[in-house]
């Protein structure tokens, strides 16, 4: 019973952290991607549970859904495409399409009435619209201005505050040949011409780990329990044999937490020529004087002031 | 057989938990304040999110539910009644809670609103800022019980409870167990500001596991406070058991009370007050337990 009991979890366990590590280098999505080597390192950690290393395994759960948490959050602020939605529309092969299965693919409309009257040229759109949604966070329903409105010359796009994918379209019907020159960019970044070296490496590696353990003359058999307090030995050690170690470990930590610190600090700049290029950028350009315009009379300011105003209601309304 | 039964116990006594806990909640929540996680939900009916993960978002509850059932195992409800003693049971507490957060952080991803992409921010930030002052919060009573087991630590407070020997630990202890069920004044996650956080996005199955681990996180900080600080299920006349409950939502409901004294903070704010003021507090209270300690006072 005991027996039956460890080989299921042991092939539960051992499933996890092969599932987990194969999705996580095969799904489109980074969000996935790092969940699954979380899920990879938490059946590794049920592995050292079953070892009789509880406190080992604990603490690797502890540590790998706090720093991987964290993690996911800083590669969602960095990365272009962190939910995937962009490389799920591409070739995929099977296991990439099972491991990315739900991801919503770049090109599709989020609403049909959004961009039904907008086909050509659309999948660029999307991917600047789709872009700044992740990077913000998730779907524009609130966003429902008609299509038509982008080719305005001066429409009020700044005052919704999602320039972003406004810019994008603005870029697009300025420049024909735009969408097919970023399409030829992302696919340059997205393949990996050396993914099958990769994967033949990998197994070549597990091979010979697998090997290794297979050759090994003899495996030594003690009858001896581990000891079930693992807590308290593996704290005589870190006190006792491995003080040095440890301290210097807490140190190192110590001394990164002091840079980060520092880094972090709001300081000067260094120097006055970066400091009067601080200066030079924050400065407001200077007003064209001789445009040949008449100037604008007071009345006339502001009510096109109003009319940016009131514009942005009429079409969300 | 015997691990059947123990589960079944365990998942009991969590649902019976929950509900006290959301009822006791409800009975705080004034009119015009944010209930947080006791915010109103669909039960009878699904909702359908346009462009949500179809696996990370229902695996959300999931997990929450996996992890603070996992967590109530350790509890101490009674003399013998205790689903495993393990040896490390308090530091598996602090890490099998943390199923919640990743629940949480799941399903605000892959509902793929800006709310609850929001919510998910939030709650992985503040994952780490209670964390550390939470582990410092039980190390104190770890380093005077000397044991991580549930059991010693309840044993090692047989002759004075641990809220009098330690009472800084104990304030610290009040505030992280709110960070870290989410309650009153860092009830940012859940702020009705973005409609409820994950909560606005569920309904149906999703939105009874929420129900159940969101309340069963305040039971499981309630009742591990009521171990750590105010000596578990021991007690004088009573059985066990009732003494334990009424720790544990006397315990509740001054940190509910507490809460609704504060204004609610920000984000922004629950980190500062965490970063700097809690996790130097907590390293302060280390070092009065170790004098106490070499001075020879407690157990």
């Amino acid at each position: 019973m005991t027996a039956m009991l460890e080989i299921v979890t042991f092939a539960v366990c051992a499933f996890i952290a092969i599932a987990g590590a194969l999705g996580m280098t095969t799904t489109m999505s980074m969000f996935r991607s790092g969940i699954f080597l979380m899920a990879s390192f938490i059946g590794v950690a049920g592995l050292f549970i079953l070892l009789a290393a509880d406190l080992i395994g604990i603490l690797q759960i502890m540590m790998y859904i706090g720093g991987f948490l964290v993690m996911i959050l800083f590669m969602v602020l960095v990365m272009h495409d962190p939910g995937g939605a962009m490389m799920a529309g591409m070739d995929m092969a099977l296991i990439e399409r099972w491991f990315s299965k739900g991801l919503v693919p770049r090109g599709h409309p989020h609403d049909g009435h959004m961009h039904g009257d907008h086909k050509e040229g659309h999948d660029s759109d999307n991917q600047e619209n789709d872009a700044a949604e992740h990077a913000s966070g998730g779907g524009h329903e609130g966003h429902s201005m008609p299509h038509g409105a982008h080719a305005a010359p001066d429409h009020p796009s700044m005052q919704h505050g999602d320039d972003t994918g406004h810019e994008g379209h603005a870029m697009h019907h300025g420049n024909g040949n735009h969408s097919s020159t970023e399409m030829g960019e992302m696919d340059m970044s997205m393949v990996t011409p050396v993914r099958p070296v990769a994967a033949w490496l990998a197994v070549a590696v597990g091979i010979v780990l697998v090997g290794m353990l297979l050759l090994r003359p003899a495996w030594r058999v003690v009858d001896a329990l581990p000891d079930p307090d693992s807590a308290r030995r593996i704290g005589q050690l870190l006190m006792e044999k491995y003080m040095v170690a440890f301290e210097g470990a807490g140190f190192l930590i110590l001394i990164g937490i002091f840079g980060a610190v520092l880094l972090a600090r709001p300081s000067t700049y260094p120097d006055d020529s970066s400091r009067s290029a601080k200066v030079a950028v924050d400065e407001k350009p200077e007003p064209i004087a001789h445009d040949g315009l008449p100037p604008l009379t007071r009345s006339e300011r502001s009510d096109e002031h109003q009319a940016r105003q009131q514009r942005p209601k009429e079409h969300c309304a | 057989m015997g691990v059947i039964v123990t589960g079944t116990a365990v998942l009991a006594a969590l649902l019976a938990g929950a509900a006290l806990t959301y009822g006791l909640e409800r009975l705080f929540v004034q009119h015009g304040r944010e209930p947080g996680p006791a915010h109103d939900v669909e039960f009878n009916r699904n909702l359908h999110i346009a462009n949500s993960d179809r696996w990370l978002l229902p695996a959300g509850p999931v997990v929450a539910v996996a992890g603070v059932a996992l967590a109530v195992v350790v509890v101490p409800f009674g003399p013998g009644l205790i689903g495993r003693d393990l040896g490390i049971g308090l530091f598996y507490v602090i890490v099998v809670i943390d199923f919640v957060v990743l629940g949480l952080a799941l399903a605000g991803w892959g509902a793929d609103t800006p709310d609850t992409v929001e919510a998910c921010y939030r709650i992985i930030a503040q994952l780490v800022a209670y964390v550390v002052p939470l582990g410092l919060a039980y190390v104190g009573v770890i380093m005077m019980a000397r044991s991580l087991s549930t059991i010693s630590v309840v044993n090692a407070q047989s002759a004075l409870w641990f809220v009098v020997l330690q009472p800084i630990g104990f304030v610290l202890y009040l505030v992280t167990g709110l960070m870290q069920s989410y309650r009153a004044p860092f009830l940012e996650p859940f702020a009705g500001s973005i409609g409820g956080g994950v909560l606005g996005v569920s309904g149906g199955w999703s939105a009874l596991l929420w129900r159940v681990a969101l309340s069963g996180v305040f039971f499981l900080v309630a009742a591990i406070g009521a171990v750590l600080y105010l000596g578990g299920p021991s007690g004088p006349v009573l059985p066990g058991w009732l003494w334990m409950l009424v720790k544990t939502y006397a315990l509740m409901a001054l940190m509910l009370g507490l809460g609704r004294c504060v204004r609610p903070l920000s984000t922004a704010q629950m980190l500062a007050l965490s970063w700097k003021f809690l996790i130097p507090l907590g390293l302060v209270n280390v070092l009065l337990v170790g004098g106490l300690i070499l001075l020879g006072i407690g157990p």
